[in-house]
């Protein structure tokens, strides 16, 4: 241990992790969802992130 | 400050920052190859088209507006996954101060989650790829992105090992096992199934390409950035009270 200042380590709660789960969830709706979760709904979903999906590297057809 | 509701809060509003810089260079820049790509689209004739036709169920003006809203979505939510990640790291660079602990952790991974699979499967604009393919070349590029981030874990895991060895020696050790990790993700994921169709000029896949490869690096450097702006100085200040405390 060089110096003992500067610490960000930071005990994380429990709710931390649906939270990250949550992050997820949003993440895999917005870029990748195809169907899979949503069926038909997912369509829109789709189409309205369409140009950020492709801008942001995601696979597309 | 030394909450971790307090940490979370600022990686939200960092990613929501970062996101929303990444949309509008999404907005300016990368439409521009987007709109060649869909006018190369629209120009085959609409049997061969396959998959669905893009702005039928809106119009450009919305998807735009979803381009930007998209970028701002994710960078919110990556922002809590950064955040979370730091706060919970024991390992990643310790005793550095938080703002080179935050940017060179943002760098990291925009290198293993955008620059891997850029350089692995580059992104391509519409008019590029088969719909019976889409599942497929998803997994390949998930793959790619989370074999990176294995990578990236690996090596600060792999730092905190080889404390005992001096610093240049273990910077050496650590930056040659990760280009070895790189090689091996690259060597071992196969190639991308859809060829590029004749159609699509090469300068417009080039400009959409490092456009889109622009959009994720100001998504992650700055996202790295502005949660270091917002963290450093709380986090020098209550360090420095702790000290206070301890004299």
């Amino acid at each position: 241990m060089t110096s003992p200042a500067h610490h960000l380590s930071l005990p994380i709660p429990r709710w931390a992790y649906a939270v990250a789960l949550l992050a997820l969830m949003v993440t895999w709706l917005v870029l990748q969802e195809n169907g899979i979760a949503l069926g038909h709904a997912a369509e829109s979903l789709h189409e309205f992130f369409h140009d950020g999906r492709h801008a942001l590297g995601v696979p597309c057809h | 400050m030394t909450t971790y509701t307090g940490v979370l809060l600022r990686g939200v509003g960092a990613g929501g920052i970062a996101g929303l810089l990444a949309g509008l260079f999404g907005l300016v820049v990368v439409e521009v190859p987007i709109r060649a790509a869909l006018a190369v689209e629209e120009a085959r004739p609409a049997v061969e088209s396959g998959g669905h036709d893009h702005g039928e169920m809106f119009g450009r003006g919305t998807q735009m507006v979803g381009g930007v809203l998209g970028a701002v979505i994710v960078g919110l939510a990556i922002g809590a996954l950064f955040a979370t990640a730091l706060a919970g790291s024991r390992r990643w660079f310790v005793g550095r101060p938080p703002f080179t602990r935050s940017v060179t952790l943002g760098a990291a991974v925009f290198g293993a989650a955008a620059l891997l699979p850029a350089v692995k499967y580059p992104a391509n604009p519409p008019a590029v790829g088969n719909q019976d393919t889409v599942d497929y070349r998803t997994m390949l590029y998930l793959g790619v992105i989370a074999a990176g981030l294995v990578v990236v874990y690996g090596s600060s895991y792999l730092a905190s090992r080889l404390t005992h060895l001096a610093g240049p020696v273990r910077s050496t050790v650590v930056a040659l096992a990760a280009i070895a990790g790189v090689a091996v993700i690259l060597l071992a994921f196969p190639a991308s199934p859809d060829p590029i169709p004749a159609d699509m000029p090469s300068e417009v896949l080039w400009q959409f390409r490092l456009a889109s490869l622009g959009e994720t690096a100001i998504l992650w450097l700055g996202l790295g950035v502005v949660f270091g702006l917002l963290t450093d100085p709380s986090v020098r200040q209550s360090t420095a009270r702790a000290q206070a405390l301890a004299a």
